[in-house]
């Protein structure tokens, strides 16, 4: 059976859990959250509470991105609902888009299969890797692998491009030594098997 | 006793200033007149005790007191010129096979009852010391110097902090030195605060008074003294209070005697 958070208008989560707990057997919890957005503190204290109670998380499904971003970044077995998918329209990979909101410290590694948008900066000592695109809506300042199941059209777009090292499909890069001019948003793409950088391109993605 | 702030010291990279700042800062907050602790979370390698010059005043560690071998009171050593400092001394080394976050916990717990701030001097690292150090915690401040390795660790511990849901986290820079950062041989403030992205608390600037009040136990913001760090961490204690102390800027503390001079030689007085 699965548990429903409730409405966000009505009740809190943190309020409306332990009674919902309570109504079930002791079974793993399959866990509905709806549109909340919940942050890694958030369930932190979600886990904490379960753990209290003796119980266990089986999986969670949610209607908002970041929700299950910040699950899977816990290791968290997460799924996406589609009816709010924010980049749909026009795409014929219905789940193509991670977002990512707020900074990967050292040491993070986020990896995703589709495409992936961080809202935030990638910090020396990161590392995003992406099936698809990887782009940076901030300063791209650590390690960036676009296409890491093999695709050679894959590219790295960041508001401010300034990677230790950049890897499209199997081929490598190092950052650039010279530091390019500030406010200049560039993309890496596969060239002829090379990684090359240029002022990235207006058109639409895909 | 849900109004005290327990602050958690930490760096990540070893040797850029964690128990230095531990001790002053918690000279210059119970000088302030707050009843502080300050507890040494470095089980393996304690020195908090030396830099405060307690070390022969110790007959019983936090180690008894979670044994409840004897009472928190009995263990706390007072500092013998600033009455309003205890410190609870980290216990035996062995401590680490069996600690866990649950007993450091417990620690905090009885000190948040008898005190207004408690500092918990964290260990280099992120392995279990750090983890049991951050889990009793509920602000950080995290140390580092204008080196890269220093921010690197530095960026991954914010990282792990922000995930045991500890906040607010600060900044102190330590070891500033403005010759170099203003011939852009170190990396400047902007640089540091860039990557990591933390309000600045405080900067320290590279003082030899500090090696030398170490070394005698006394730390610097005991004295009326007007060394540069004293005079820092005193600005940051009072920072931590909520008072308004505008940071220096390190561009402008370079204007030695010598630069004076020479502005004074160039300026046409005629």
């Amino acid at each position: 059976m699965t548990l429903h958070l409730p409405n966000q208008r009505s009740q809190h989560w943190k309020d409306a859990l332990p009674g919902l707990l309570n109504q079930e057997s002791s079974a793993p919890v399959e866990l509905d959250c709806g549109e909340w957005s919940l942050n890694c503190s958030d369930w932190q204290q979600l886990l904490q509470l379960l753990n209290t109670m003796g119980r266990q998380l089986r999986w969670i499904r949610s209607r908002n991105p970041l929700t299950v971003v910040s699950a899977a970044a816990l290791g968290l077995d997460a799924h996406l609902e589609g009816n709010c998918e924010p980049t749909a329209a026009g795409s014929d990979e219905p789940d193509g888009l991670l977002i990512h909101q707020g900074t990967l410290r050292s040491g993070d590694h986020l990896q995703c299969d589709g495409d992936v948008l961080i809202y935030g900066d990638v910090n020396p000592g990161a590392r995003v890797s992406a099936g698809g695109d990887v782009m940076v809506w901030g300063r791209l300042r650590g390690i960036a692998h676009a296409g890491c199941h093999g695709s050679t059209t894959a590219r790295i777009v960041a508001l401010h491009l300034r990677p230790v090292q950049l890897r499209i499909s199997t081929a490598v890069a190092r950052g650039p030594e010279d530091q390019p001019l500030d406010g200049l948003t560039e993309q890496a793409r596969l060239d002829q098997g090379a990684i090359v950088i240029e002022p990235a391109e207006t058109r639409r993605f895909r | 006793m849900s109004t005290t702030r327990t602050i958690l010291i930490c760096s990540g990279k070893g040797g850029v200033g964690k128990t230095t700042t531990t001790a002053n800062l918690g000279i210059a907050l119970a000088r302030s007149g707050a009843s502080t602790v300050v507890l040494d979370a470095d089980f393996g390698l304690r020195n908090l005790d030396l830099l405060l010059g307690l070390e022969n005043r110790i007959v019983y560690t936090a180690q008894e007191v979670l044994a409840e071998s004897c009472r928190l009171e009995q263990a706390l050593v007072k500092h013998k010129q600033e009455p309003n400092l205890a410190l609870l001394p980290a216990g035996n080394p062995r401590m680490l096979e069996w600690l866990t976050p649950k007993d450091m916990q417990a620690i905090v717990a009885l000190l948040e009852e008898q005190f207004d701030y408690v500092l918990i001097d964290c260990p280099a690292g992120i392995e279990d010391g750090f983890k049991n150090a951050a889990a009793a915690a509920r602000e950080a401040l995290v140390i580092t110097t204008p080196e890269v390795a220093a921010v690197r660790d530095a960026d991954r511990v914010i990282g792990l902090l922000n995930t045991q849901g500890i906040s607010p986290v600060q900044l102190v820079l330590n070891r500033v030195r403005p010759k170099m950062m203003s011939s852009q041989e170190m990396l400047s403030v902007d640089d540091v605060t860039d990557i990591l992205a933390l309000p600045l608390l405080g900067l320290v600037f590279e003082d030899e008074q500090v090696i030398v009040s170490t070394n005698r136990g006394e730390p610097l913001t005991l004295s009326d003294g007007n060394s540069p760090a004293a005079r820092a961490y005193s600005n940051i204690a009072g920072r931590l209070q909520g008072e308004e102390i505008p940071l220096l800027d390190p561009a402008k503390m370079r204007r030695g005697l010598r630069a004076k001079m020479r502005e004074l030689m160039q300026t046409k007085i005629f």
